[in-house]
């Protein structure tokens, strides 16, 4: 379960990574606000979960486009330092909104999903299960999208060349802001979904920036099947390590195997060679 | 001697008397922890942009800091070791473990090469919190003691017990860190590491050891983030795994962006005002990161370059204008 | 001097360099044609380490240099030029030409890192060294541009500026003549002829017939990764098997 998170997360960052070369240090903080979302449309004016988490998506998904608009776009050509430092201090100033505006208080969203049921012989909670569900129908959907629709497939061709992409008419802005809009729908429905199971608390979004990042490394840079495989590799590790040492350790093993693996095979698991 | 060279010789020398001559004018502890602290953070700042003149942008200085911190630590608490020796110590850990994952990590493109880093500081990180017989977990450890007292007979006694005495302490540090750093990327090495930079390939097929040259970068700017992490743990006398954190690389890296990563006085301005500033908007107390991150970015619109891009933007404005006239 | 025997290169099970034999001895200036996709960067590539080769063997003054990193294949005095632009292109022309010579050190890393006076003699004899390439090229003119603005043609012979930098005993030049116009390849030629006369072997690839055939005294013609073809010009320009190889392209004709 944990490794849908991981890929939705993931998918939403090697996004906007490969179709606006930048590394989105604020995604975190996206999927942060996304399980905040929930939990105020669905325990502060108490609309029913998926509701509540349906538009809490969307409105990351529209924030992502006003931030695009805003901090990403006057940068995209020349020297990438100065988008890092964008992304960076769009960190910051999310991370400390919420700090201030929610303070360190527990808050959990309490979903319609209460009890457990057994598929083949192992014990899933309903909530667990929807999470899975959920997770990969935006999986599905996304595939689906860059194959077969047309914006799909001009991300597809901005990713892999910006200049050639723009020659041939393609929106250059208008794929970025889309690419956006998507990623932060990614990041926030993962924040809400995580939102469901564990506290919500502000720095949530640094750890799942970085189980964000250690995906994308594992699966390859550029490969979106390769972040499915790597979150459910990093999710796998994450679940057998623990009972028998400790979640830190988990983590630990997971990057030490990240190190490995990008050591004796610098593209990742199914990463194109050439980036 | 030029009178050019002169001139700059006369300023610099001026310019570091005042340095000396600060805690005559400025008392405050709390002050002085700020100056202190800046210290500490220009020598991080200018050791990253060592590694990223050939081409490298490391993520991890934490992470060797860390180790310093540390090593340094250690050594001396459960060992007994002169904090001198130790500090000594820590700054060797930060270029072997540099050493030993250097040939392996260089040969990893651009962003792959930071992410890395960053792993491995998180893996140090982690490492620091599970060892609790070694490390203290997560409280870290506390009580370090301050500097061995200095001792030369009927000449100097220097014992470190104010602020004031840690602020020469750090300030003589930072002054022989640049001058090293400033030497090396003058010399030969500095022009291969740019050459490096500007194209790896060419660089390789006019006969340039590329990866040789790139691990040195890669120890050389960690050597100085180990002794980093050495000095903040004897003037500190608190460590925590976290205090290195990912977040404290990104305000070193942000750092050296905002003050300018093409001159070697970017970082250093850098340094100095992005440490003064979080403090100046101390008053807003939970907004300050977030004044901060306004003061980063508004910066970074006006000036993609740094800071220090500021006297030839200014040289530009006007010649413009008198163009124009 | 460089001695190339059965030299093989498979991608998957394509090989892109089959079987290639050449020897290229001192003084000499040899042309190396072929088609498109014939496989003569990717010679130059494994001759120069920047690629492993499947098969074969590779002798630089009798060493055997298969498998050495290109900067080391460099030292021991075989340089080679880019197809792609390669010059350093935030540094000014004479920047560029004295980095390049600074990069084949004669003092040791520590007296450099310390000034010491005889690297400060190093260095001023760089930098005449530097100003003679500068003035043999005849760029005087544009010294102390940053080479990212200078005109494309301007750029190929910086590049081959910064290899004369090294010091090169055996030169290898991929398609320098590559997007200049007609005056700029005569002077180019020139340029490459003057380098010749000066005792530096030269491997020469080209696309430009007319300037091949009047450079080189022997030329070699690859063709899907196996030499087809080697002889004098005259030689080649009669031969069918090389005509044939170029059919279709009617841009190839001399």
């Amino acid at each position: 379960m944990a490794a849908s998170i991981y890929i939705l997360v993931a998918l939403g960052l090697t996004l906007v990574l490969s179709i606006m070369g930048i590394v989105q240090f604020a995604h975190g903080e996206i999927y942060m606000m996304g399980a905040y979302g929930a939990y105020y449309f669905c325990i502060v004016i108490g609309l029913h979960y998926l509701l509540a988490l349906v538009l809490s998506t969307l409105l990351m998904g529209v924030a992502g486009i006003i931030i695009e608009k805003i901090f990403f776009r006057p940068f995209r050509q020349g020297d990438f330092l100065p988008s890092v430092i964008m992304a960076v201090g769009l960190m910051i100033m999310l991370q400390t909104t919420a700090t201030v505006s929610f303070g360190s208080s527990i808050k959990v969203v309490t979903t319609p999903f209460h009890g457990i049921i057994t598929i083949a012989g192992a014990i899933l909670s309903w909530e667990r299960l929807i999470i899975i569900v959920i997770s990969g129908f935006f999986v599905v959907v996304l595939f689906l999208l860059l194959r077969m629709t047309k914006i799909g497939q001009a991300m597809v061709a901005v990713s892999q060349d910006m200049q050639g992409a723009a020659l041939q008419g393609i929106s250059v802005d208008n794929v970025s802001s889309f690419a956006m809009f998507l990623g932060c729908m990614l990041a926030g429905v993962a924040g809400g979904l995580m939102g469901a199971i564990f506290n919500l608390s502000p720095s949530m979004g640094g750890y799942a920036l970085m189980k964000g990042i250690a995906v994308i490394i594992l699966g390859g840079l550029g490969s979106l099947p390769g972040v499915v495989v790597g979150g459910l590799i990093l999710g796998f590790i994450d679940s057998i390590v623990p009972p028998f040492m400790s979640v830190q350790m988990a983590s630990m093993v997971g990057f030490i195997s990240i190190i490995l693996i990008l050591i004796f095979r610098p593209q990742g698991i199914m990463g194109r060679p050439s980036q | 001697m030029s009178t050019k060279k002169l001139v700059k010789f006369i300023s610099y020398g001026a310019l570091i008397i005042i340095l000396f001559l600060i805690p005559l004018v400025i008392t405050g502890p709390y002050q002085l922890h700020i100056l202190i602290m800046a210290g500490i953070a220009v020598i991080l700042t200018s050791s990253l942009r060592l590694i990223f003149n050939s081409g490298q942008l490391s993520l991890g200085q934490g992470g060797m800091m860390t180790i310093g911190a540390y090593t340094s630590t250690l050594l001396v608490m459960k060992m007994g070791w002169s904090t001198w020796v130790a500090l000594g110590a820590a700054t060797a850990t930060g270029a072997l473990l540099a050493l030993l994952v250097g040939y392996p990590f260089v040969r990893l493109k651009g962003i792959y090469f930071s992410l890395v880093t960053v792993f491995l500081a998180e893996v140090i990180r982690l490492i620091a919190e599970q060892w609790r017989s070694v490390t203290g977990g997560s409280l870290g450890i506390s009580n370090i003691p301050p500097p061995d007292p200095i001792k030369i007979s009927g000449l100097l006694e220097i014992s470190f017990t104010s602020k004031v005495d840690f602020y020469y302490l750090i300030l003589v540090f930072t002054l022989i860190s640049l001058l090293i750093l400033y030497t090396l990327e003058q010399s030969r090495v500095g022009i291969t590491w740019f050459s490096i930079r500007e194209s790896d390939s060419l660089a390789e097929s006019i006969g340039v050891d590329t990866t040789k040259f790139k691990v040195l970068a890669f120890c050389i700017g960690s050597l100085f983030a180990g002794l980093a992490g050495g000095l903040y743990s004897q003037y500190n006398s608190v460590i925590t795994p976290s205090t290195f954190g990912f977040f404290y690389a990104v305000y070193v890296l942000i750092y050296m962006i905002v003050g300018g990563g093409r001159r070697f006085s970017g970082p250093i301005v850098g340094a100095v005002i992005l440490t003064f500033v979080p403090e100046l908007a101390r008053i807003l107390k939970g907004y300050q990161p977030y004044i901060f991150a306004v003061v980063v970015i508004l910066i970074i619109i006006f000036m993609p370059e740094g800071l220090v891009s500021m006297p030839d933007r200014f040289i530009k404005l006007v010649t413009e204008r008198r163009g124009h006239a | 001097m460089l001695e190339i025997r059965g030299l093989s290169k498979y991608f998957g099970g394509l090989a892109a360099v089959n079987e290639f034999d050449l020897s290229i001895n001192k003084g000499e200036l040899v042309g190396l044609i072929g088609p498109n996709g014939a496989g003569k960067t990717t010679t130059f590539n494994l001759v120069t380490g920047f690629l492993r080769p499947t098969r074969g063997k590779i002798m630089l003054e009798g060493n055997d240099i298969v498998g050495r990193k290109p900067h080391s294949v460099a030292k021991k005095g075989m340089v080679r030029t880019f197809q792609a632009t390669s010059i350093f292109p935030n540094f000014t022309v004479l920047q560029n030409i004295v980095a390049a010579s600074h990069l084949n050190p004669k003092v040791v890393f520590w007296e450099a890192a310390l000034h010491t006076s005889n690297s400060h003699k190093q260095d001023e004899h760089i930098l005449s060294q530097s100003l003679g390439i500068i003035q043999f090229m005849g760029m005087e003119g544009v010294k102390d541009t940053p080479a990212k603005s200078l005109p494309h043609g301007h750029k190929r012979i910086l590049g081959i500026a910064i290899a004369l930098a090294a010091e090169p005993k055996l030169l290898l030049l991929d398609e320098p003549l590559s997007g200049m116009n007609a005056e700029e390849v005569s002077e180019t030629v020139g340029l490459i002829k003057r380098i010749w006369q000066r005792g530096i072997t030269i491997l020469l690839i080209e696309h430009n017939m007319r300037a091949t055939m009047s450079l080189c005294q022997r030329i070699v013609v690859l063709n899907f990764g196996k030499k087809i073809a080697e002889g004098s010009p005259e030689e080649i320009k009669g031969n069918n098997e090389v005509i044939r190889a170029y059919l279709g392209t009617s841009k190839y004709a001399t």
